[in-house]
């Protein structure tokens, strides 16, 4: 680090410095966010309101962490910073297709962060949830403007990203390397990106037609001016249910490298993973959205035939989870903290995917659709699994960053905490779901029964900031003062492991390009 | 069909690329386009609103000349990879629009008299000669890239102009329906028609203002005598793209 220079860093097109600028920011906006989320739970700690009890806050709380954590946090730190970082090395590139444009991407995600950060320093900052369903949208008092550019701006980084990345895996390949020999995690990313440049453009036409609606006086999703208030939802999940799988196949892609490396075996089923899993959820992926919209008032045809998809689509996820499991199947397992995490990733999934079925059915989904139950559902599935997924590939790769290693003590503690913490949190809401505590309300005077859940739930929050704390404490104290790590530290098979240094300089790989043999993969531990 | 990574990349190995031009873009565009429009829209504050574009299009434009020179004296780590690239861009406008048009039939078909009430007839004329302006600017720009691909880095720049001058002339089209239909009193609040035509009309001329920007970024290092056959090829396939998409508009808009 002697020889740090700001602006080379600013200005830098290099993959793997972008990656850490979106690490960078990624990371912020979830300290940011989840100080949103200890708020959201300090206030549900009594049933008037707790600590505080202004509702404007709580719902400005409630749009910051939501918007933060899946646009800011989830998807820019896995198709962001892995992508990034990840993919060139793993096949074999010295960088992506247009370098330029992909540092346009990180700072347009910087843009983005910013307006969220100056959202919440005005006065009427925008308080819409993170899904800014009109008529209220429309008729608030607050911001609509910056939520709508927040996701425009995201959105932009987002399509060139995905141009970017499809173009580098498609035609940057080492010499000799074919489709089926490339990371699963590589396929992973592919797949994000396929979906995040076919359905971003439809929720981009969505705000922008809210923003027309609010500031230009046209009545989009207004009936009384001709328009329809339901379109909004359909465009809105039409692109926000794909967006999970966004942050899902990533999310699994880590967990493969991790858990392959760190039980030193084949991936179990790479065919069935990458054809049946990959591709399946790519299919399928756009074909659920009304699954969101069963109470709205959607005519009786769609709800039963999404019912089916929406069930159907269990298939190509439990494809890549049997493969996962495959994976440890008769392996040598270490267990180090990247390991912990995946394997707990395991769980998180096991749980959130269980109650996403009976909310996948019409008639169940009718009375647990806006309860806490949902709530509980969503994060362990997405916002846990794909964080600790996250958490898991960081202390993974950090060898490879930085040239040394975070597995210590606190990051372990770190790990528990964490673990129990959100456990803890999350278990609460799916009982007083199941018995009617309502999503998202501010106060909860009418069901004082729930108060000593929410009184777990909040205490299991606390318990996750201590935990949190000694995990970004384990970073930045690995990054500075821990133990040098060996070349390949974990004896991976993967290219980024085999044939760069850590961390890897300019053009990733010295002397001559990587070339790969046709039998070679990047999970053979049996030879 | 695959490119293979060429022994020519080893020469970027030693040193870090840096590039000033993104970043310069990304500020350009967010000083003028969501700070703008919320200091005009959302707090009504004309100072700032001149101040925040007067800051941020200089910038804008700064930055994609400075790209633009880079893009022609750098070479890339594949070439020829943005022909790739464009297509696969396309097909994310193309789901622009499909998302536009979705809600225009869904607002059409469930809507009983269309058009609504207060709708003033639309002119039948105006959107022909338009048609028949963007389709020969398709064509100018099309002997353009064949002249430049014969190596004639002089020849090519008349067809260029001709192209720019017909989108230009498309553009003035669409700023004199504008401004007739305004001075009728018909704006994109006046009924779902209004909101309609203006948006999606609006959203492409959006794009062939775009294209004529590239067009210029083509042009004005072209007359220094630096080309790029891969710079005017990729804005050429989205100019027809933008054409492509006006004969949608122009059957479901104005002639159905």
């Amino acid at each position: 680090m002697s020889d740090f220079k700001l602006t080379e860093w600013i200005f830098t097109t290099d993959h793997k410095r972008v990656g850490i600028l979106y690490l960078i920011g990624s990371l912020a906006a979830f300290g940011v966010a989840g100080c949103a989320a200890v708020y959201i739970r300090l206030n549900q700690l009594s049933p008037s309101g707790g600590l505080f009890s202004d509702p404007q806050n709580y719902n400005i709380a409630l749009y910051f962490h939501g918007a933060a954590m899946i646009l800011a946090f989830l998807i820019p730190g896995l198709t962001g910073f892995f992508a990034n970082y990840l993919v060139p090395l793993m096949i074999g590139a010295r960088d992506v297709a247009f370098p330029r444009i992909n540092a346009f991407s990180v700072w347009l995600f910087f843009a983005a962060i910013v307006l969220a950060l100056i959202s919440l320093m005005v006065s009427d900052g925008p308080d819409v949830m993170w899904t800014g369903y009109p008529p209220y949208s429309v008729t608030t008092v607050g911001n609509t403007a910056f939520y709508v550019f927040t996701v425009h701006l995201l959105g932009f980084s987002s399509i060139l990203g995905a141009v970017n990345f499809l173009v580098t895996i498609l035609y940057m390949r080492a010499k000799g390397m074919g489709f089926n020999q490339m990371n699963i995690f590589v396929w992973t990313v592919l797949g994000a990106f396929v979906l995040q440049l076919i359905f971003i453009p439809v929720l981009a036409s969505a705000v922008t037609m809210l923003l027309f609606d609010k500031y230009l006086g046209t009545h989009f999703f207004d009936p009384t001016g001709g328009g329809d208030v339901l379109l909004y939802q359909n465009l809105f999940w039409f692109y926000s249910h794909p967006a999970v799988y966004v942050i899902l196949l990533p999310a699994m892609g880590v967990l493969f490298e991790v858990i392959s490396t760190m039980a030193k075996n084949r991936v179990f089923n790479y065919k069935a993973c990458v054809y049946g899993g990959v591709f399946g959820l790519i299919l399928l992926s756009g074909e659920v959205w009304v699954h969101h919209l069963y109470v709205a008032g959607m005519p009786n045809w769609l709800r039963t035939g999404q019912m089916v998809t929406t069930l159907l689509i269990s298939v190509p996820v439990g494809l890549m989870v049997i493969s996962l499991w495959g994976t440890l199947y008769r392996a040598a397992i270490t267990y180090n903290v990247a390991m912990h995490y995946a394997c707990a990733c395991l769980f998180l999934l096991l749980v959130g995917g269980l109650t996403g079925i009976p909310l996948a059915m019409t008639v169940l989904d009718l009375h647990l659709g806006e309860t806490a139950f949902i709530h509980a559902h969503f994060h362990f599935v997405m916002a846990l699994f794909a964080t600790f997924s996250i958490f898991s590939g960081i202390y993974f790769w950090f060898p490879k960053m930085t040239g040394r290693v975070a597995d210590s003590k606190p990051a372990l503690i770190g790990f528990w905490l964490n673990f129990v913490g959100v456990t803890m949190t999350f278990t609460p809401l799916f009982i007083i779901g199941m018995q009617g505590m309502p999503r998202r309300y501010a106060t909860y005077e009418q069901f004082p029964q729930f108060e000593p859940y929410h009184q777990m739930a909040t205490l299991g929050a606390m318990v996750v900031v201590v935990g949190m704390l000694l995990t970004f404490y384990s970073w930045i104290n690995g990054a500075i003062r821990g133990p040098k790590a060996a070349e390949n530290h974990w004896r991976s098979k993967s290219l980024e492991w085999t044939h760069a240094p850590s961390p890897p300089g300019p053009g990733n790989f010295p002397g001559q390009d990587p070339e790969v043999a046709k039998e070679w993969t990047p999970y053979d531990y049996a030879r | 069909m695959s490119v293979q990574v060429s022994l020519t990349q080893t020469s970027h190995a030693h040193h870090w690329e840096t590039s000033v031009a993104p970043f310069a873009v990304v500020a350009g565009i967010f000083l003028a386009l969501p700070l703008g429009f919320s200091a005009y829209f959302v707090y009504q504050n004309t100072l700032l609103t001149i101040a925040l574009l007067g800051i941020g299009v200089p910038l804008l434009v700064f930055g994609v000349a400075r790209w633009t020179t880079e893009g022609l004296t750098h070479a890339p780590l594949v070439p020829g990879l943005s022909l790739i690239a464009m297509p696969v861009f396309i097909v994310s406008e193309a789901f622009i629009f499909l998302a536009l048009f979705a809600t225009y039939w869904l607002t059409r078909l469930t809507t009983e008299a269309w058009p609504p009430a207060g709708s003033p007839d639309m002119p039948v004329g105006l959107p022909l000669i338009m048609t028949v302006l963007l389709v020969s600017s398709s064509v100018t720009i099309h002997f353009a890239e064949e002249k430049l691909e014969h190596g004639d880095t002089k020849g090519f720049i008349k067809p260029l102009v001709q192209t720019l001058v017909l989108g230009g002339l498309f553009l003035g089209c669409t700023v004199y329906e504008y401004s007739h239909l305004f001075a009728h009193h018909f704006t994109p609040g006046t009924n779902s028609f209004g909101m309609i035509f203006f948006t999606v009309t609006g959203f492409h001329a959006s794009h062939v203002f775009l294209g004529l920007a590239a067009f210029v970024a083509v042009l004005l290092p072209a007359l220094k005598g630096r080309t790029s056959t891969t710079f005017l090829k990729c804005v050429s396939i989205y100019w027809h793209f933008v054409d492509v998409i006006w004969f949608f508009v122009v059957s479901q808009i104005y002639f159905w």
